[in-house]
């Protein structure tokens, strides 16, 4: 083959992908019976960046939220992480969803799962995962510009009121509906315990948190998610009910695809499959270089027929972190049209990152000194009176 | 104001023939023609929204008139199809509510000196001539399914079957009601009916109805979350002419029992987007009180407060309080 067959080859599995992709968001709406969210674009005064550019794209009884929004009622988010690692730009787009969401009112909840991320082996040691968790995960939140009177950030392994939380919350729910919900084969037989308990029990206390006593009862929740983690609200769902709380609100994100191109995360595990927040301005160029792209192997061909940036990581990093929907649009244009080649799109996102990368690392570094004003410290009391 | 200014009025037309199709649909008729609005009501009082419609059904036919045109502008208050809406034991009360209803519009009348005439469904629905009339309508949309769907389609679909079992007497009274009529005013969910009466008319050959959609009404002192939660209210809003259109009668002006205070606080509370796309039932509020100044004053041009509005020239703030204003004087001061 020469390579313009090679490059109209690559070009055609790149649309076919994109085509997969688009597929796979509409087929899993329809299966969980997730709505978009047109209705919000249309009526809410003030938009997220995110909705806007359709990366926040469907919902679940988001309802409730813009109506505790529109009578100034409370009403919380919560979204939890995984400190395997530092944070990477496929966290930061939930947290400006969640920066948003806190000046529309909303308190924020941020558990940091480190004890997820050592049962399910992401990291060595309790001890490790709480490292990172101090040292880098939450300056770094703390660096996004959040209002501490109105954030709550915990670590599992230090907030142990979590666990008796999570026992309250497991008995209003059975193992058999949490093999349902989650799968319970060969692969998770294999696993160990708390895994299963992690899942079925602290990720929901995590989500039901905000509707205790303590923090002022029942309220609108929503917990901004990827699709496939619809399982979990479907249980915190169920057991709001029987707790006789609200079931939480679901917004759905799509989420950043890894530098190594579709169907990768932006993960800890993939060497090379994520920009960290925490990144040297030369490893972030080096990263960006070596990146997947929508494009083609001929500039010839791509010029004339092309990109596909529906796949690209680079034209998306632009899109979901520094392009406004107009902006977006245009270079979505550009690209799909050959006006812009891959060189110009890596330079785009370089010099967009390598600006980014240098005040998020100057503000975490103040960050620092503020970790305790974020930490919340509220016993949960009430389940363990008589 | 000539008939195209009048069709042309954004804000209030929700959707109209042009012009020259409505002089064509009611050249050839000797009598005159017959400009229809009809209306129920409910238990809740009546409603500032009905007024655009006894309003326009004036203006329309004042257009026609200097156009040449002999014109008989019909208000009904389908007191029979309340009835039906409602259990036997209340049939005296929704009656009696009917000739209140009847006594409202004669009031209107007369403060703003409108030319109606004012039926009611229970003065013809009982006369043979009528009566023989349903049962050709009703034979005709029995003998094809295709109008028997449409028909169908007139009811929603939890009530489809409790319909059913009573015939769809209520679709088939509105349709009759229309049938030979000329101009009919409603607003856009009445396509239902008038669809029906006019495939009828195609298959009598007679000429076929013509029908002027006014903009929906939407509740007052409700912010974006309402929109948000009620998919598909854009399209035909809530029932102008019931105050109590889903249970909604705490967020409407009833004439004579919503207060200056409680208005003033409806429209305060309002959504208000400058998007035209979107409902805007403060702006309505302003049209329906600018439509009763121009009848007060005798002025007799088109409403600008649309264009006004979304053209930037009138802040939101100003809107709110200079609607308020124009509805205390021009309604509220008059009616109360």
């Amino acid at each position: 083959m020469n390579i313009q067959e090679i490059a109209k080859k690559e070009h055609e599995e790149k649309l076919k992908l994109a085509s997969e992709d688009r597929q796979y968001y509409a087929d899993k709406m329809k299966e969980f019976g997730l709505k978009p969210m047109d209705r919000f674009l249309k009526y809410l005064p003030n938009p997220s960046t995110n909705m806007k550019k359709g990366i926040t794209f469907a919902h679940k009884d988001f309802e409730i939220i813009t109506k505790a929004m529109a009578n100034k009622e409370p009403w919380a988010v919560v979204s939890g992480l995984n400190p395997s690692g530092p944070l990477h730009f496929g966290h930061k787009q939930v947290f400006d969803e969640l920066l948003w969401m806190q000046q529309q009112g909303a308190d924020v909840y941020i558990p940091i799962t480190n004890d997820e991320s050592y049962v399910v082996d992401k990291a060595k040691s309790l001890a490790e995962s709480r490292r990172i968790a101090y040292e880098q995960v939450i300056p770094s939140i703390i660096a996004m510009g959040f209002n501490p009177k109105k954030t709550h950030i915990f670590v599992d392994s230090d907030y142990l009121d979590i666990y008796n939380v999570a026992m309250d919350v497991s008995k209003k729910t059975t193992l058999n509906k949490a093999f349902k919900i989650f799968g319970f084969n060969q692969t998770e037989k294999e696993e160990n315990p708390g895994t299963m308990f992690y899942r079925s029990a602290v990720q929901i206390a995590q989500i039901l948190l905000p509707q205790y006593p303590e923090f002022g009862g029942p309220k609108p929740v929503v917990v901004p998610v990827g699709i496939d983690q619809h399982p979990y609200i479907v249980l915190s769902r169920d057991v709001a009910l029987k707790k006789s709380f609200i079931p939480p609100a679901e917004l759905v994100m799509r989420f950043l695809p890894g530098l190594k191109g579709p169907g990768t995360k932006m993960s800890a595990s993939v060497v090379g499959s994520s920009i960290y927040l925490t990144d040297s301005i030369e490893v972030a160029k080096q990263k960006i270089e070596k990146a997947y792209t929508g494009g083609s192997v001929s500039a010839e061909f791509q010029r004339k027929h092309g990109g596909v940036p529906e796949i690209c990581p680079i034209f998306l990093l632009l899109k979901y972190h520094f392009l406004n929907k107009e902006q977006s649009d245009k270079l979505y244009l550009e690209y799909k049209g050959g006006k812009i080649l891959n060189r110009e799109l890596k330079e785009r996102a370089f010099e967009y990152v390598s600006k980014y990368l240098k005040k998020h690392q100057t503000e975490m570094k103040k960050a620092k000194r503020k970790i305790d004003k974020f930490i919340l410290k509220k016993e949960i009391k009430s389940i363990l009176r008589e | 104001m000539i008939l195209k200014e009048l069709l042309s009025q954004k804000g209030l037309i929700m959707q109209s023939p042009k012009t020259e199709e409505i002089k064509k649909g009611v050249e050839f008729i000797k009598e005159p023609i017959k400009i229809f609005y009809g209306e129920t009501y409910d238990e809740y009082g009546n409603t500032l929204d009905s007024m655009k419609y006894y309003f326009f059904v004036d203006n329309i036919a004042q257009s026609l008139k200097q156009e040449g045109y002999e014109t008989d502008p019909i208000i009904m208050v389908a007191d029979i199809a309340a009835c039906r809406n409602v259990s036997p034991h209340l049939h005296k009360k929704y009656m009696d509510l009917g000739q209140e209803r009847v006594k409202f519009i004669e009031k209107i009348k007369k403060i703003y000196n409108l030319n109606l005439r004012i039926i009611k469904m229970s003065d013809y629905i009982e006369k043979k001539e009528f009566q023989e009339k349903i049962k050709k309508v009703e034979d005709i949309c029995k003998k094809d399914p295709s109008l028997m769907k449409m028909v169908e389609k007139t009811v929603p679909e939890s009530k489809i079957e409790l319909e059913r079992k009573k015939g769809f007497a209520y679709s088939f009274d509105e349709i009759t009601t229309i049938l030979n009529l000329n101009i009919k005013i409603g607003p856009p969910r009445e396509n239902l009916y008038d669809n029906i009466a006019r495939e009828i008319a195609k298959r009598e050959k007679s000429k076929p109805l013509i029908s002027i959609y006014l903009t929906p009404a939407f509740p007052l002192g409700v912010d974006y979350d309402f929109f948000i939660a009620h998919e598909g209210i854009e399209e035909h809003g809530i029932t102008a002419y019931k105050a109590g259109s889903k249970r909604l009668q705490s967020f409407r002006i009833i004439i004579g029992k919503t207060t200056k205070v409680e208005a003033k606080k409806l429209i305060e509370k309002s959504f208000l987007s400058a998007n035209p796309k979107l409902p805007n039932p403060v702006l309505d509020v302003g049209i329906i009180s600018e439509m009763a100044r121009k009848r007060l004053e005798g002025e007799d041009t088109p409403i600008t407060l649309y264009d006004n509005f979304y053209n930037g020239r009138i802040s939101p703030k100003k809107l709110k309080e200079s609607i308020y204003n124009s509805l205390c004087t021009n309604i509220l001061n008059k009616l109360q």
